[in-house]
């Protein structure tokens, strides 16, 4: 089957199962109900929860699922390496400590519709990128080991110094910032999946104009090179694309491990290595994936919701092992 | 005969270590150049520079009479293909896929490959004789194979240039042989130019000339049976030999 036909392919049923979970994910939740009704009905009530509750949450979920998804499958492009993930890279770390200095110092100024805790999240996401990009070139050149190692140490210090204000913070504040640390997608109304989706479509836009160059990558910066690959620069836009558009999410919902590993994952084994098919693919999979999960974390034991974060590490880790104990093969890193 | 490429007073330095001073060298159209010289001579270095990959400290290298800095790299693609010494594959990606990249350069951004990019393909995987291995991947293939497909995948280019680094590296006498025969028929039928570096003494018969390098400089280059004496081949290598000719082949053992 040529690329073209697979991807088309690939894309429709993709698109028919997000159509399906959304779908399943509008009627769950403590309030049962049929969302058709609802709308074209008369009880307001249920109208608020389905409008300014229920389908926000939803396109949130797919919309952080997707990028999660599509920014796990670049940088493991970028890292020639299936566990690079959007975590890696010091962006939750910086975002986290971002959400607590604006928890801790009371800030309650909102700006375009962004509360306080997303605004300082994204702040500090966005000079966490550059940092450890300055951090990771030599002689104006990315090299993508330090990038790898200056991403993850970076992380590491957030992650202490959000313990140490943590120490001299009240049992309030410090709930409210392992709330956030968590990740959860409790959105009210549809104004910030708006304001994300303005956000993150232009960085989503350049990472599929380049997955071309994705695959050429893989066969080593030199082959890359000699097949007209500008490398650095190709390079260089996955790292700020991914960071730019993952920032965005995160300072909204807080960081949700997994989806960026496992979609990507999952997919390569259904669509195979070509990133021309695997990185739209992994939008879609990976917005139905969050969408799926969220329902779930917010049915199971309801009425009580369970923070989505832990709820995809949890079943991201469980299937992680069952496909790891399922195919025996060695993994190639 | 067409100059092809040219190398005028080529300096390169890695972290402050000279590599290669002042080098000057042509490479003509339908030749076939094998480049020999020690360990840490220079060789990958200078295939790099020549075919673009990496940029010389000093001096110019021109494709024709235009000088590489002001080459459009995609187009350079089109022309020139780089087979390196090590084939490296980040994932698992299908045989026939890596051979279809070879296509990349001739395809725009947004377009997917042909029907005519899929045969060419084909064609270079038969050529090569790797066609049977087309659905394999290549993370799951031996070394040998895996060269041969990156040579496939540099025939899949059709490029006017082919830059081999080491070819032969894990290839057995058959398959050595064989792509040394297939780069000449190659050049006789599609006028292909070829740069190979190698430290196989046993494959330069194939060569219309060689170059030899030491400690960055050009030592020596001409005809095989002109070059490979004692002792040019002493001091490139720097280690005593025997050269013995027959029949237009040489034959080169160690003194001790």
């Amino acid at each position: 089957m040529n690329v073209k036909r697979k991807l088309i392919v690939s894309l429709t049923l993709l698109f028919i199962l997000w159509i399906l979970t959304v779908w399943i994910s509008l009627f769950s939740g403590t309030y049962e109900f049929n969302p058709l009704e609802a709308f074209s009905g008369n009880d307001e009530m249920l109208k608020t929860i389905l409008l300014k509750i229920r389908v926000p949450r939803v396109l949130m979920a797919s919309i952080a699922g997707g990028v999660f998804a599509i920014s796990g499958a670049a940088l493991q492009a970028l890292f020639r390496n299936p566990l690079a993930s959007p975590l890696t890279l010091g962006i939750s770390g910086g975002a986290s400590l971002g959400a607590l200095i604006a928890i801790r110092l009371r800030l309650n100024q909102g700006l375009l519709g962004f509360s306080s805790t997303s605004i300082c999240a994204f702040l500090l996401s966005i000079l966490t990128i550059f940092f450890v990009y300055s951090v990771s070139r030599i002689r104006g050149v990315v090299a993508t080991g330090r990038l790898l190692l200056a991403g993850v140490v970076a992380n590491f210090l957030f992650s202490a110094l959000i313990l140490f204000i943590q120490f001299f913070s009240d049992f309030i504040q410090s709930l409210q910032t392992i709330r956030w640390i968590m990740g959860s997608l409790d959105i009210v109304g549809m104004d910030p999946v708006w304001k994300t989706c303005v956000l993150i479509a232009p960085p989503c836009i350049v990472l599929v104009s380049i997955t071309k160059d994705m695959n050429l990558l893989a066969l080593g910066d030199d082959v890359a090179h000699s097949l007209g690959v500008r490398v650095k620069t190709v390079e260089k836009t996955i790292y700020f694309a991914t960071s730019f558009a993952v920032s965005s999410v995160i300072s909204v919902t807080g960081p949700i491990g997994f989806v960026g590993l496992i979609v990507p994952h999952i997919l390569r084994v259904i669509v195979g290595m070509d990133n021309r098919i695997l990185l739209p693919c992994s939008f879609l999979l990976g917005a139905s994936f969050l969408t799926m999960a969220d329902t779930l974390a917010r049915t199971l034991f309801s009425p009580v919701e369970i923070p989505v974060g832990i709820f995809t590490a949890l079943i991201g880790g469980v299937f992680f092992l069952w496909l790891l104990f399922r195919t025996k093969k060695e993994i190639i890193l | 005969m067409e100059r092809i490429l040219k190398a005028e007073k080529i300096r390169f330095s890695y972290n402050g270590v000279e590599v290669l001073k002042e080098i000057d060298v042509s490479f003509f159209k339908k030749e076939t150049v094998g480049i020999l010289g020690a360990n840490g001579a220079g060789k990958s270095t200078l295939l790099k520079i020549l075919c673009g990959i990496l940029e010389p400290s000093k001096g110019s290298v021109f494709f024709y009479e235009k000088d590489l800095k002001k080459t459009e790299k995609k187009e350079l693609a089109r022309k020139v293909a780089y087979v390196p010494q090590h084939p490296f594959f980040a994932f698992p990606f299908s045989v026939k896929e890596v051979v279809l990249m070879g296509r990349a350069p001739h395809i725009g951004r947004f377009e997917f490959e042909r029907e005519k990019d899929w045969e060419i393909a084909l064609n270079a995987m038969e050529t090569v004789g790797i066609a049977h291995l087309k659905n394999r991947l290549v993370t799951e293939i031996s070394g040998g194979e895996r060269q041969l497909v990156s040579l496939a995948r540099a025939l899949a280019q059709e490029p006017e240039l082919m830059i081999l680094d080491e070819p032969a590296t894990f290839l057995d006498v058959k398959h050595r042989t064989e792509t040394m025969k297939l780069l000449n028929t190659l050049k006789e039928e599609k006028g292909l130019s070829v740069i190979a570096a190698t430290h196989d003494i046993f494959s330069t018969l194939y060569f219309d000339r060689l170059v030899l390098l030491k400690d960055g400089r050009v030592f020596a280059e001409g005809k095989g049976e002109d070059v490979l004496n004692e002792e040019t081949l002493s001091v490139v290598y720097g280690i005593e030999v025997i050269v013995k000719k027959e029949g237009g082949r040489v034959f080169v053992f160690p003194v001790n």
